[in-house]
């Protein structure tokens, strides 16, 4: 089978265009950025597309350079493979399930996610978002499957606190201000 | 939060398990056991409830986001520009190795040329074109030679030129051709180049259309004495509101084909054969009736 085939690459990788840019998009913080990065990352698909064997998962190999390309990323925008943080850092805090609002504008939940350390906003993304298996996060961000569930937890737990922190600005367990419903 | 229903031992354990079970990561049998626990235990119940809340939040609002305009045209344009496969046949496979390393001289210099289209002589793209070309009848070769050597070996700038210098381009007689295309082909073609050109002493009248995943040619020439497709002893494949068009592939260029009693004209691109004809079909009948009234 012809894989170089360009009609044939943009079949099978195009489609995958939104979950990528979206996925750059909240690990980069900057959506120019992230234009920057996702056509890099079918760049470099492309030229290494003879070696990807079709009717495997077009969808992780191009989540894999995704990953790749923003982990070596010139600018040091991030790490996803090492954290910085203790990894109980937030367990303190944490025990306590604080109150979230019922209704959370896109906005709301979208800042509260940008504040959760990159490191457990990737895992949140590619397990909550973009519904790839345990298996497969750990693959991605070659990471074991415990940190994964480690790094997913906590990543949730934080953010549900900031998502708290929105309920306290409304004043806590109370309903949401007017205009402020999703 | 009270937890109260079977022991807070047997909530702390099945909330350790929450997000696995969320996630639908757990072995069948411990998600029987959190299912049974979350049916009797209403604080479990609504903690679960509220993490699956967050997380439809979060799955909804990121995925909102949407593509910038153009990204996906610039993609598929770069990857054109830096693509050193472009010209190789689409049904190449293993089992041409062998003839393809017979000319695998000639194929570096095209990959080279490619890479910097300016380098690659006239010479060798007169070679490529006879390589290419070999099965194709002469007639049809008068329209893919001028498509290779014009629209295949450019450059493009950026933004394509305003009508206005295509018009001056193509000069009074043709100009009208540019908005006559434009109406009959789907609106992701663009018209990019307009012009006329001379390939081995022949003029021609060229319009050249790109989308975001083909480049199309339009090709008319006047047709030297004697010169005619029926001549040629080809068959039409179709009619298109009577205007019969004709067909030939050469590597992956689709070539149609059709004539008036003074033209020849031709739709060549890297299409599919179907849509390549398709094009034509779109185009031939007023193409036609354009030329006859000049």
């Amino acid at each position: 089978m012809n894989r170089t085939n360009i009609e044939e690459f943009e079949a099978a990788a195009l489609p995958h265009l939104p979950d990528l840019f979206r996925t750059a998009s909240r690990l980069t913080g900057d959506r120019g950025r992230a234009e920057d990065v996702v056509q890099e990352v079918y760049l470099q698909a492309w030229k290494s597309f003879h070696r990807f064997t079709l009717g495997t998962n077009c969808r992780a190999w191009l989540f894999k350079i995704l990953m790749n390309t923003l982990h070596h990323d010139r600018r040091k925008w991030f790490s996803l493979r090492s954290t910085q943080l203790a990894e109980n850092d937030f367990e303190q805090t944490l025990m306590y399930a604080p109150p979230v609002p019922e209704k959370l504008t896109d906005q709301e939940v979208l800042s509260a996610l940008d504040r959760v350390p990159t490191e457990f906003r990737a895992v949140v993304l590619l397990a909550d978002v973009e519904e790839f298996s345990y298996k497969e996060v750990a693959h991605l961000l070659e990471i074991p499957i415990g940190t994964v569930m480690s790094r997913l937890s906590r990543g949730r737990k934080l953010l549900r606190e900031l998502l708290a922190g929105v309920a306290r600005s409304y004043g806590i367990g109370g309903a949401p201000q007017e205009g402020k419903g999703a | 939060m009270k937890i109260v229903d079977f022991g807070q031992r047997n909530c702390e354990k099945v909330r350790r398990y929450l997000d696995s079970y969320i996630s639908n990561e757990l072995l069948v049998e411990s998600n029987l056991e959190v299912l049974r626990h979350i049916e009797q235990c209403s604080a479990c119940s609504q903690e679960l409830e509220t993490r699956v809340r967050i997380r439809t939040s979060v799955q909804v609002a990121a995925r909102r986001e949407e593509v910038p305009p153009g990204l996906e045209q610039k993609i598929r344009r770069e990857i054109r520009e830096r693509s050193p496969v472009r010209l190789w046949p689409s049904d190449f496979s293993l089992r041409w190795m062998s003839a393809v390393a017979a000319l695998l001289l000639i194929s570096t210099a095209i990959w080279i040329g490619l890479r910097s289209r300016r380098e690659l002589s006239s010479k060798e793209q007169d070679a490529y074109i006879g390589r290419i070309s070999s099965g194709l009848s002469n007639i049809l070769q008068v329209g893919l030679r001028d498509h290779v050597h014009c629209a295949v070996f450019r450059k493009y700038p950026k933004d394509p030129p305003a009508f206005a210098e295509m018009a001056h381009a193509l000069g009074p007689q043709y100009a009208g051709l540019v908005p006559l295309v434009k109406t009959k082909v789907p609106d992701e073609y663009r018209v990019i180049l307009a012009h006329r050109c001379h390939v081995q002493g022949r003029s021609y009248v060229h319009l050249v259309l790109r989308s975001p995943s083909s480049l199309l040619s339009l090709i008319i020439t006047k047709k030297n004495p004697g010169e005619s497709i029926p001549a040629a002893q080809l068959t039409p494949v179709l009619e298109a509101a009577g205007v019969p068009v004709y067909r030939a592939a050469a590597s992956q260029f689709q070539v149609a084909a059709f004539e008036t009693p003074a033209y020849l004209a031709f739709v060549i691109s890297d299409l599919p054969e179907e849509r390549n004809l398709q094009l034509a079909a779109a185009i031939a009948p007023s193409v036609q009736g354009f030329l006859n009234q000049m």
